[in-house]
């Protein structure tokens, strides 16, 4: 009988850890679809929505993204591929090269990956109406035998620096999925602002 | 902090500094300020002496170890304690309270309109 209690107690202490981490799409939804099938999120944000194997995730309090897309991958744990728009990415410059280098710093460290990000690529592109910069990292851990490949791009809204990113995880012999790489392209491609950021109302009203 | 970083431009604009207050020693505190590219000052509180004056103590949770919650405090130029909030510092709160504050001070004949 303990031992039951004690797993119980288990499962309830992970399903808290879990929800506390990202919250799955809940009863009141901050978006709605466009008559051109664009999604618009909080009437603030649009953008060409992903298929629906995709679910909403969003952090409601402190978080460390506002919301993005999840889609479990087949294959053991940790098999899944994510995405997300930031508006408060790691580092503090307002220079895009600057930023990603002090973002790399910090990023995914709540994650506990052993080894340091390895920047593959880096490359400017187009995003939010002007120039920006997209890096594709890896990370592999031998001690958990797991590896994660990232895709960031930062952008600016206004005078700061915003970000998209994208990561996929997998077993240390997994094989990426490049759809969901695609996925996030179209994400950040067709990702548009439909009001002024509270930073750029801040300074412009009296 | 690092929010606090990427603020200083608008903080500036509303004629604010920001200073950070930390119970942890001066080498520390320089190796962690230099690791986030924090350029405002960080005072170190090893004795936890300040506290008080900003009604800030130790953890009760955590009972014979100086960890300290986190507080933000906001000080007009005479010294009167204006905002006071606890937990993760909320900055879209805390630029408005200074913006309001600016714009106060804008107006306030005993500073002869200097905010």
């Amino acid at each position: 009988m303990r031992r039951h209690i004690g797993m119980l107690a288990c499962f309830v202490g992970m399903a808290m850890l879990i929800s506390a981490c990202a919250t799955p799409e809940t009863t009141k939804k901050p978006y709605k679809m466009s008559q051109q099938g664009t999604l618009i999120w909080n009437d603030e944000f649009e953008f060409k929505p992903p298929p629906s194997e995709w679910r909403v995730v969003q952090v409601e309090v402190g978080g460390e993204f506002g919301f993005g897309f999840l889609r479990a991958d087949r294959g053991p744990f940790p098999s899944q591929s994510m995405f997300v728009y930031d508006e408060e990415p790691f580092g503090c410059s307002g220079e895009l090269g600057e930023r990603g280098d002090e973002f790399f710093k910090r990023y995914l460290w709540s994650t506990a990956m052993l080894a340091d990000m390895k920047i593959l690529e880096k490359e400017k592109v187009h995003v939010l109406g002007g120039e920006g910069v997209a890096i594709v990292a890896e990370s592999k851990d031998p001690i958990k035998k797991e590896k994660v490949k990232s895709k960031v791009v930062f952008g600016k809204r206004g005078d700061r620096v915003v970000a998209f990113y994208l990561t996929q995880w997998r077993t240390m012999d997994g094989t990426y999925d490049p759809s969901a790489f695609e996925v996030f392209d179209r994400f950040w491609g067709s990702f548009k602002y439909l009001k002024k950021s509270f930073y750029q109302t801040l300074v412009e009203d009296p | 902090m690092e929010g606090h970083q990427r603020n200083l431009p608008l903080y500036d604009r509303f004629n604010a500094r920001v200073v950070g207050v930390s119970v942890d020693d001066v080498t520390t505190l320089k190796y962690w300020a230099k690791s986030l590219d924090l350029t405002f000052p960080i005072l170190s509180n090893v004795t936890g002496f300040l506290g008080p004056y900003f009604g800030v103590g130790p953890s009760p949770e955590i009972k014979g170890f100086p960890v300290f919650s986190r507080r933000t405090v906001i000080i007009d130029k005479k010294g009167i304690i204006r905002y006071v909030k606890d937990g993760s510092p909320d900055f879209k709160d805390i630029l408005l309270f200074l913006k309001k504050m600016n714009k106060e001070g804008r107006s306030d004949p005993t500073t002869g309109g200097k905010p």
